[in-house]
């Protein structure tokens, strides 16, 4: 995503060049948020999807939990302390539910990419916009509802203020990693035409491995270990950590952090890269 | 109008030998869609396994008993994926793009010509083997004995159970007429039948009475699976009467969108 | 054959207000209004003609032809396709008629062309004779074989087209139904499905009802025209007579010596007021004359008599300026803001 030497001259440069560009890209984000609210029944649907996913695991989990003593049962947990994982799981993965992987897999299949390529934007970074009202919107109108619905059925643990914020940063990096990693996801249209199954695997997998149905901390050593060396972890077992004050002070809470970010990092660049070899392929195969 | 239906029948075997002549010509799809499905069960296996490291028994149900459960719930389920998944196409754009019309065009019933464009849908094959091998593994674990009667059942369990997700699905299917897509309260409806896959004690109650008497998936998987482990009767008397309602109910909210359709056309 | 009674088609439409904060606005509120598509068309085709249903987009074409082929159900009024009622009795009208709506495909997406043949021949129920002669002629006028084992979703639009054609006349319907039927084919493949439907109507006396945006797809395929306009028909006869209604005609000529074009131009528009001229850049003349005030006799005389006339002909009216007219003079009667005036482009 390096700065196109060819924008800079077209546009009289902006004291911050990074809203420079972001004015580039605005359009598609309001324009993302119309095309969603078109469909308003879209939010009622989503919500329900995530309250019944929710719905199993809460209760799978609090059946076991249910003569689990007051200090806390297996890995720590108490009853209100799991529910309260399992449940901001789910609206994390309400979250993460950006829909890039549907729409490049789309863009993809139809051809529509080379369209892209001739506006003066990086398609990656379009998706990026597009998808973040698309996030804003699920967190406000199906999140919030899930979390208040649940609420008042069930107890729920209380976060302390320092680890709400530390969990709106790693909350803010999911993000990032959701959308890189749909966006990887969605590529593979480049290379088979069943981009169903490929994402089909890629929402099992990343539901298990990000922790989202089994807390880290409950699965078996190798099992954690490996799910601990995966990028998904950070979708969603590494929010919670912090949010449920689960870290050892400043370094446990580097030690979560640092991963995202570096994750983040590295997903970037692999896109990056492929997306770059996808395109020449694209113009050697002449799309 | 026996003529008529026998009519569909034998066009019913022509398009499944249509739709297996297509399984050999997509054979990346199916090895791609079957080994997607393998991890998804697997995965949900898997989650099992790891509360069941925790405790003994939740509610009353143990571990094997939870997998034959899982694994019962694919089979109902694989059934009517094999024959009704060209109804998600419905839902997510023949109505939007005006491509319906193409079934009013035939002679043949409509439903009929929708359904009958996807006869055969590979992934139904792979929830009804890997349902199969889970129910046969568990069952033989729990060291489980049928009574004739059980053995004679237990395929109709399994049909009423393809019949209640056929027709939650084509309800849900349907109202794309009146809301020109209505993919997202089928994901909805599909989420909620997740919930057949595990015991409903665990739920809570107001949950389990929806999933029993308004959505009823209960009746796919959990009342049958109670009546072939324990021998109970309770639940599965009405399953006979529930599966009707619900094909009435999705029959009926059909034929209206069909109407529907046909008012705006659009 | 086909009638039409009183034909009435309404639709609901939903208020969309444009821009972030209409979507917004329309999350909470929906408007409708309600527009007439089809208002009050009567008509009767006759059986064993080809008739080109014309009208400007909008004009509510493609509605009655949803009607006719009992996709939809009239508001009011009724229609008959060979004495049945299409949406009330859809399957038993479905065996009697052939569709193909342009853009649309009805055809197994992702099966081959012979594919979806043999699923059609068990869904229509085709005896052997006929399924066989079928596609021997496809394969001698549409190259249908060239099409392979191909699925249907990989075929150019071209292609499909052909297919989707060759399929609507498959099971030997007594009508056929083309909505834009030639969009995607090529001049020779244009021909081909001319010759196609000539042959079927021939030997088969097949009905054809056509709509198309190609004039000489019109002219070449059809005999009569229904001339459809916001729901009303405003011309009903052959196309012969449609030509006819045409209130201008025009003579272009070349001539020797005399005056510069373009003051012959000025002479002929000074001698016969209400006439325009126009010099080409081949330096002949065209005249346009209204067909109330002069006759050819009046006009010819007049140029006779000034010029030496070289070379002169008088060409046919155009369809499309006919139709051009005919749209435009109901656009200028209509009231600003009437559903269905919003036009994109006549014919």
């Amino acid at each position: 995503m390096t700065r196109s030497p060819r924008r800079e001259r077209d546009t009289p440069a902006p004291p911050l060049s990074l809203s420079g560009r972001a004015r580039h890209y605005l359009p598609f984000a309001t324009g993302g948020l119309q095309s969603l609210l078109q469909y308003r029944s879209t939010f009622v649907t989503t919500g329900i999807t995530a309250a019944a996913g929710a719905a199993i695991t809460v209760f799978l989990w609090r059946a076991v939990y249910a003569g689990a003593p007051p200090g806390g049962g297996p890995g720590g947990f108490t009853s209100e302390s799991i529910t309260t994982y399992l449940l901001v799981a789910q609206v994390l993965q309400i979250l993460h539910a950006n829909r890039v992987d549907d729409e490049v897999a789309a863009d993809v299949y139809r051809g529509d990419v080379a369209v892209m390529l001739v506006r003066p934007v990086s398609y990656p970074v379009m998706r990026f916009f597009a998808c973040l009202p698309v996030v804003a919107a699920n967190a406000v109108l199906v999140g919030v509802p899930v979390l208040v619905l649940f609420a008042l059925i069930v107890p729920l643990s209380t976060p302390r203020p320092l680890d709400v914020l530390l969990f709106a940063v790693s909350t803010a990096l999911s993000v990032l990693l959701a959308f890189l990693v749909n966006l990887l996801t969605g590529m593979t249209g480049f290379v088979t035409t069943n981009t169903w199954g490929v994402r089909m695997v890629k929402q099992s997998v990343v539901a298990f491995f990000a922790g989202q149905l089994v807390p880290l901390a409950l699965m078996p050593g190798p099992l954690a270990a490996l799910a601990s060396a995966l990028p998904f972890r950070g979708m969603v077992d590494g929010p919670l950590t912090l949010l449920l004050g689960r870290y050892d002070g400043v370094a446990g809470a580097a030690g979560v952090l640092a991963p995202q970010i570096g994750w983040a990092a590295g997903l970037t660049l692999l896109g990056g890269a492929l997306w770059r070899a996808s395109l020449s392929r694209l113009e050697v195969l002449g799309g | 109008m026996t003529a008529a239906v026998w009519r569909h029948v034998r066009l019913a075997f022509f398009l499944g030998g249509v739709g297996l002549h297509r399984l050999s010509m997509y054979r990346m799809d199916f090895a791609l869609g079957a080994g997607a499905f393998l991890v998804r069960v697997g995965l949900q296996t898997a989650v099992v396994g790891l509360v069941f490291r925790q405790v003994p028994a939740v509610h009353g149900w143990t571990y094997h008993e939870v997998l034959f459960l899982l694994g019962f719930s694919l089979l109902p389920r694989g059934l009517d994926h094999l024959f009704t998944d060209q109804l998600w196409e419905l839902g997510r754009k023949l109505v939007q793009r005006g491509e319906f019309y193409r079934y009013l065009v035939r002679p043949v019933s409509p439903l009929f010509s929708l359904l009958s464009e996807r006869f055969f849908h590979p992934d139904g094959l792979g929830e009804l083997a890997v349902g199969a091998a889970l129910v046969g593994w568990s069952g033989n674990r729990l060291g489980l004995h049928l009574t004739v009667l059980q053995w004679l059942l237990a395929p109709l369990l399994v049909l009423c159970g393809a019949l209640i997700h056929t027709s939650v699905k084509l309800l849900f299917a349907s109202l794309s007429f009146w809301t020109v897509t209505s993919l997202p309260s089928m994901y909805a409806a599909n989420q909620v039948s997740e919930f057949a896959a595990y015991p409903l004690d665990i739920y809570h109650p107001s949950l389990r009475a929806v999933l029993t008497w308004v959505l009823p998936f209960a009746f796919t998987s959990y009342v049958p699976c109670v009546y072939l482990l324990t021998g109970a009767t309770g639940l599965v008397v009405w399953l006979p009467v529930v599966t009707a309602g619900a094909l009435a109910v999705a029959l009926t909210v059909w034929r209206r969108g069909v109407d529907a359709y046909e008012m705006t056309g659009s | 054959m086909i009638v039409a009674e009183n034909l009435v088609k309404e639709f609901r439409l939903a208020e969309r207000k444009p821009g972030l904060a209409g979507s917004l606005a329309t999350l909470f509120t929906r408007e409708h209004r309600v527009v007439r598509a089809v208002d009050g068309v009567s008509f009767t085709i006759p059986a064993g003609s080809k008739t080109a249903y014309i009208g400007a987009n909008g004009a509510g074409k493609s509605t009655t032809i949803k009607m006719l082929t009992g996709i939809m159900t009239p508001t009011s009024g009724r229609c008959l396709v060979r004495g049945i009622e299409p949406y009330r009795h859809r399957q038993a009208n479905a065996r009697g008629i052939g569709v193909v709506f342009g853009q649309r495909s009805q055809l197994w997406w992702d099966l081959s062309v012979p594919d979806s043949f043999r699923i059609l021949r068990r869904v229509y129920d085709i005896p052997d004779p006929v399924y066989h002669r079928n596609l021997t002629l496809y394969r001698d006028l549409l190259d249908i074989d060239a099409l392979g084992t191909t699925p249907v979703r990989q075929l150019s639009l071209g292609q499909r087209m052909r297919a989707e054609i060759a399929a609507s006349l498959l099971h030997d319907p007594a009508v056929v139904f083309w909505d834009e039927p030639t969009i995607g084919l090529d001049m020779v493949l244009k021909d081909a499905v001319r010759q196609l439907v000539n042959r079927v109507h021939e030997e088969l006396g097949t009905t054809v009802v056509l709509t198309s945006h190609d004039i000489t797809d019109i002219a070449a395929i059809c005999d009569s025209a229904l001339v459809v306009d916001r729901g009303r028909v405003v011309h009903q006869g052959s196309i012969r007579d449609l030509l006819r209604t045409a209130d201008r005609r025009s003579v272009v000529f070349d001539h020797r010596g005399g005056p510069a074009p373009e003051s012959a131009c000025a002479e002929i528009e000074r001698g016969l007021p209400g006439v325009s001229a126009s010099s080409a850049e081949d330096g002949r003349i065209r005249v346009d004359y209204p067909a109330d005030r002069f006759t050819s006799r009046q006009v010819l005389g007049f140029l006779l008599e000034r010029f030496d006339l070289a070379d002169c002909y008088a060409p046919e009216p155009d369809l499309e300026d006919v139709l051009r007219r005919i749209y435009g003079g109901h656009r200028e009667a209509a009231p600003a803001g009437v559903p269905g005036a919003r036009r994109e482009g006549a014919a």
